[in-house]
């Protein structure tokens, strides 16, 4: 039975699939360590383990895009580049707005923001090649 | 651009997937370059011509006005054709003057 996933997005999917399980477990590990054992300094690199296995993540994307064909990357070169502005023009625009007023916000929405509008890119973008 | 590849397609029986396969891209590409919607690499243009047997030329169609064509060429189509343009009598084109009698 012919897929309708190509084989490079399965070896990807395979890949990253992976890296995000290793991910979430190591997060509750380092969570669960750091709350309840780690007192001292290590609870900073203790705080960073799930870094690893994101890395693998970061890993399995790049290779994912080196797969791509010229059309494919094409596409992927508009996405990003229409998620690199948004990114850019968002959180300055927040940070204009914090300092007359609004919260505060944590780095953790940043990347966030950007895998939203890297796939809005990317569904703007593809529809550029449809019929 | 305009192109024939989805009737050399179909003269082979494959699909668009079929096609993807053999050229080494994704179904996608075939569909966009089937629309016009992409235009292929110099390689893959000629990865094209080669599955197919026929220049590139025979299977995408440019919009001709649109490619710039150099300034020499253009210089020297133009001096061609005040040169070369006699008529049958052998008169140059661009000193022939119509003169009109009235009749008498």
């Amino acid at each position: 039975m012919k897929t309708r996933i190509d084989e490079p997005t399965q070896s990807y999917l395979r890949e990253f699939g992976a890296a995000m399980i290793a991910y979430i477990v190591v997060l509750f590990l380092s969570i669960w360590a750091i709350t309840t054992h780690v007192r001292s300094s290590w609870r900073y690199p203790v705080a960073l383990l799930p870094m690893i296995p994101a890395a693998f993540a970061l890993v399995a994307i790049v290779r994912h895009l080196g797969r791509l064909d010229e059309l494919q990357r094409r596409i992927q070169f508009e996405a990003l580049a229409f998620a690199f502005g948004g990114t850019a023009l968002v959180t300055f625009g927040y940070g204009f707005v914090e300092n007359v007023g609004f919260p505060h916000l944590s780095w953790f929405w940043v990347w966030p923001l950007m895998a939203l509008l890297w796939a809005l890119g990317l569904v703007l973008a593809n529809r550029r090649y449809r019929a | 651009m305009k192109n024939h590849l989805k009737s050399l397609r179909a003269a082979h029986g494959w699909s668009q997937a079929d096609l993807a396969t053999r050229l080494g891209v994704s179904r996608q590409t075939v569909n966009a370059l089937e629309v016009g919607k992409y235009d292929p690499s110099l390689p893959l243009a000629f990865a094209i011509a080669r599955l197919f047997g026929q220049p590139i030329e025979a299977i995408f169609e440019p919009n001709l006005s649109a490619v710039p064509l150099a300034v020499e060429q253009l210089q020297q189509r133009t001096q061609e054709e005040d040169v070369g343009a006699k008529d049958a009598a052998g008169t140059h084109r661009l000193a022939k003057v119509r003169v009109h009698q009235p009749a008498r």
